[in-house]
């Protein structure tokens, strides 16, 4: 049971590393996503300063996740989180369908679909399963353990952040065209 | 030494994720070598749907969504501030805009470059013309504007008439007749292409958040 729950764990934490690291590889193009949730006017400057919160923001809670793995709030923010993803999702399939959710930034060619809405139930229900409590043996690490860890997921987000940026420039569909 | 279950977890997991990632980014390599962009079509194929696209707007810093097809003719100009050519051609449409000859149209000037870019122009720091940065890289991929100019005449049911590079105030002429077509009408006005005047890699110039 531990090691099915630590599995759920590390793995949201992977997936907000390499989403985060995505986005950021093309923020103004996630910016023209969020747009989509914010039914007022807002600058550009501050739409984009906000595309560019969000994946670092993403980024921060997955590093913190997967390097910190005592600190059981950070499993209750990892699921706040994916609850948000199913809001979004849901909202997106609701009244922006068929837009492209650049929810791995250029990584994934996903738009606002019944799938997309699925797969963040699926999310949601592996980030509760890693509320669940696991023995404090098990997540017992060492400094080293932990700059090792820090490190790889820091070379995970640039290599998402890389792997996003070759994709973003060579490889996107073009925008649909759908009468607004 | 024992190690603890959570980093035995964490390494597999990790590894996974970088597989994963491999496999993306091997496979778009792969990709690329069999792609070169000197055979990729310049502009939007005719006859074709025109693509919507997202832009900020340099007059009020604000991002627009342009929809061709929504019954107003689009005379679509991809330029950068730094292209001589470009600014012949933002001369051009500023001649002809001025004559009332792009009546009836929306004349839109895109760009890769930062507001602040235009500065460096005076055909850009004078025009009048809606002038705006491209949001998203995808919409030079779908333009196919490799290279600037690129003047696009996109008719009211949002359909490419015309796209070719474009310089000369008949060219400007040729191509608002274009967007006039009437919408039954099957075929696009043909256009004689020049050689593009200015290789600018509109892509390698995307946009960096918050640069304005």
């Amino acid at each position: 049971m531990d090691v099915l729950v630590l599995c759920a764990k590390t793995a949201l934490a992977c997936l907000l590393i390499v989403a985060g690291g995505a986005k950021l590889s093309d923020p103004a193009s996630f910016a023209s996503a969020v747009r989509l949730f914010i039914p007022f006017r807002v600058s550009w400057p501050l739409l984009s300063a906000t595309a560019v919160g969000i994946s670092l923001g993403e980024l921060g809670v997955g590093l913190a996740s997967l390097t910190l793995p005592a600190i059981t709030a950070l499993n209750a923010l990892v699921f706040a989180i994916a609850c948000a993803f199913v809001a979004v999702s849901a909202v997106g399939y609701a009244f922006h369908r068929g837009r492209s959710c650049r929810c791995f930034g250029a990584l994934s060619q996903r738009r606002f679909d019944a799938a997309g809405v699925l797969r963040s139930a699926v999310i949601a229900g592996v980030a509760a399963v890693a509320l669940a409590h696991v023995g404090g043996a098990a997540l017992q690490l060492g400094a080293t353990a932990r700059t090792l860890l820090f490190a790889a997921a820091g070379i995970l987000a640039v290599a998402a952040f890389t792997a996003a940026r070759v994709r973003g420039t060579r490889n996107e569909p073009g925008p649909e065209v759908a009468a607004q | 030494m024992k190690v603890p279950l959570y980093l035995a977890v964490a390494q597999w997991m990790l590894l996974f994720a970088f597989g994963l990632l491999l496999i993306v980014v091997f496979r778009q390599l792969g990709r690329l070598l069999h792609k070169d962009d000197a055979t990729a079509p310049f502009g939007p194929a005719m006859g074709s749907k025109a693509a919507s696209l997202e832009y900020s707007r340099f007059a009020d810093n604000t991002v627009q969504y342009l929809t061709p097809g929504d019954g107003q003719p689009i005379l679509l100009a991809f330029v950068e501030p730094t292209c001589p050519s470009c600014e012949q051609l933002v001369l051009a449409l500023g001649t002809a805009e001025h004559a009332g000859e792009l009546s009836g149209l929306r004349v839109l000037l895109l760009t890769s470059s930062p507001k602040s870019y235009l500065k460096v122009s005076d055909a850009f720091r004078a025009t009048r013309l809606e002038c705006g940065r491209i949001l998203a890289q995808a919409t030079t991929q779908v333009y196919g504007a490799t290279s600037t100019p690129l003047l696009v005449a996109i008719d009211r049911d949002g359909v490419v008439r015309a796209a070719a590079p474009a310089i000369q105030l008949a060219e400007v002429r040729a191509f608002s007749r274009a967007c006039l077509l009437p919408p039954d009408k099957g075929e696009s006005i043909p256009i004689t292409a020049a050689a593009p005047q200015h290789e600018n890699d509109l892509e390698a110039a995307a946009p960096a958040a918050g640069a304005d």
